[in-house]
């Protein structure tokens, strides 16, 4: 189902412009996904205050990211993201045993919510090299 | 193309030029400089641009000495007699000047010579710093981060090292090891520094961050401040400060005083702004940061922390 509405979508969008939104935690690592994507210095990273935004080009589209910062104070103002988002990329700290709860509250939340419905969602479990993280599927 | 052309003619035209000023008014380019630039970052980043395009051996020897010792480290200040008398003694021999006649000249280069390898000194300290990550099991990392809190919020204790309260001083969350990130343990000596040697600025700027309406996490756009310190030091923008500070020569406390009065600065425009919420963060950030290059961008700025009345 994700695959294709992504597809519809693209159809629908003779400028290949996408939006990906990135969510998830404090220290979940969004900025440094945002910075990867687009081939930046991942080592200067610090924490985000309000948000970043990079537009990358990759394979001919044009992917538009915006990286919200995750810590409690500003999760309410997620949702002034949320339209016209085409991806969703929610980011996980697997190294973060102890609030896997409250992370994965976040993320039901946010799928809840009507401005995200039918919009793709994956969910990138990151820092697995790490050798706390969790493993996948959890055990 | 256009840039090319010209680095070639100054290539040809510099030693010409040279040539004919030393002639007329009988003094190198150093002199020049030295004679001509009001002293600090005009006349420093001048003799530092004029060395650097040397083609005197000499001259490249006494680089490549100065940028090992700092590479070495065995820049110090007590060492400085050993680092700087034999370079500037080789300087005005190839310059054949004479001593006795330029005195000034001699204080005065030597001055320069300071301030250029004590900046490029204390960029490598910076770097050093900023690598060491926060590590919560070196107990004189955790040492600092509490002291952070006793200096701040002196009148509140921490219940526990890990607690909602770190959020009070706008942290991220309970624990703010995770916090400091790519900008390790410099994130936590700015802060240090800042609640330290500027207690009546700081607590001004802390009671800033507690406001109902523009309020916004103090030490998240502190580190966010050091990030920004470290590219404008790294980048040579911050020269302008460093030079122009009469009484210190560069190094890691002035670097501190330097994030001090950027923290001191963004607080002020942030609060003039008048932002609807702490969304607004990387616009103002930007605007402040654009506004810092423009005023270091010109060799006469001189920067202090002056502070203010509130009015708010």
């Amino acid at each position: 189902m994700g695959l294709l509405s992504i597809l519809k979508k693209l159809r629908s969008n003779p400028d290949k412009e996408l939006r990906l939104l990135l969510l998830g935690l404090d220290n979940a690592g969004k900025t440094t996904l945002l910075k990867q994507l687009a081939s930046e210095d991942v080592t200067h990273v610090t924490p985000t205050a309000g948000f970043n935004i990079k537009s990358v080009l990759s394979s001919g589209f044009k992917l538009n990211v915006w990286d919200i910062g995750g810590q409690r104070k500003i999760r309410p103002y997620w949702r002034n993201y949320f339209e016209n988002t085409d991806i969703l990329i929610y980011v996980v700290d697997c190294s973060d045993h102890q609030r896997l709860e409250e992370t994965s509250q976040e993320l039901t939340e946010l799928l809840q919510d009507d401005k995200l419905r039918g919009v793709p969602l994956l969910v990138y479990a990151n820092k697995q090299d790490l050798s706390t993280a969790l493993p996948s599927p959890r055990q | 193309m256009i840039i090319n052309l010209w680095s070639v003619l100054q290539w040809y035209l510099r030693p010409i030029i040279k040539w004919f000023l030393r002639k007329t008014t009988r003094l190198c380019e150093l002199q020049r400089i030295c004679y001509g630039d009001k002293a600090g970052a005009p006349r420093t980043c001048n003799v530092e641009r004029s060395l650097m395009l040397s083609r005197t051996k000499d001259i490249k020897e006494v680089i490549s000495h100065l940028d090992a010792t700092v590479a070495e480290k065995r820049f110090t200040v007590d060492n400085f007699r050993n680092i700087f008398d034999p370079s500037v003694a080789i300087i005005i021999r190839a310059k054949q000047i004479n001593c006795k006649l330029h005195g000034s000249f001699v204080v005065s280069i030597r001055r320069c010579l300071e301030q250029i390898w004590s900046y490029r000194n204390l960029v490598n300290e910076v770097e050093e710093l900023r690598r060491i990550q926060f590590d919560s099991n070196d107990p004189s990392h955790e040492e600092k981060l509490l002291k952070l809190w006793s200096l701040l919020v002196p009148n509140e204790l921490l219940e526990s090292r890990v607690s909602k309260q770190w959020q009070a001083i706008g942290f991220q969350g309970d624990d703010p090891k995770t916090d400091f990130r790519g900008m390790g343990l410099l994130g936590l000596e700015n802060l240090l520094f800042f609640a330290s040697e500027y207690p009546q600025a700081s607590s001004h700027v802390l009671s800033h961050s507690h406001h109902p309406k523009y309020g916004y996490t103090f030490a998240i756009v502190g580190i966010n401040l050091t990030s920004m310190a470290y590219y404008l030091l790294k980048d040579g923008s911050a020269k302008t400060y460093m030079f122009n500070t009469k009484r210190y020569l560069p190094d890691i406390n002035l670097f501190h005083r330097f994030y001090c009065y950027l923290f001191y600065e963004f607080d002020k425009m942030w609060i003039e702004s008048k932002p609807q919420n702490i969304m607004e963060f990387s616009v103002i950030f930007k605007k402040f940061e654009n506004a810092v290059r423009t005023e270091l961008a010109d060799p006469a700025s001189v920067f202090r922390i002056n502070i203010e009345v509130d009015t708010i």
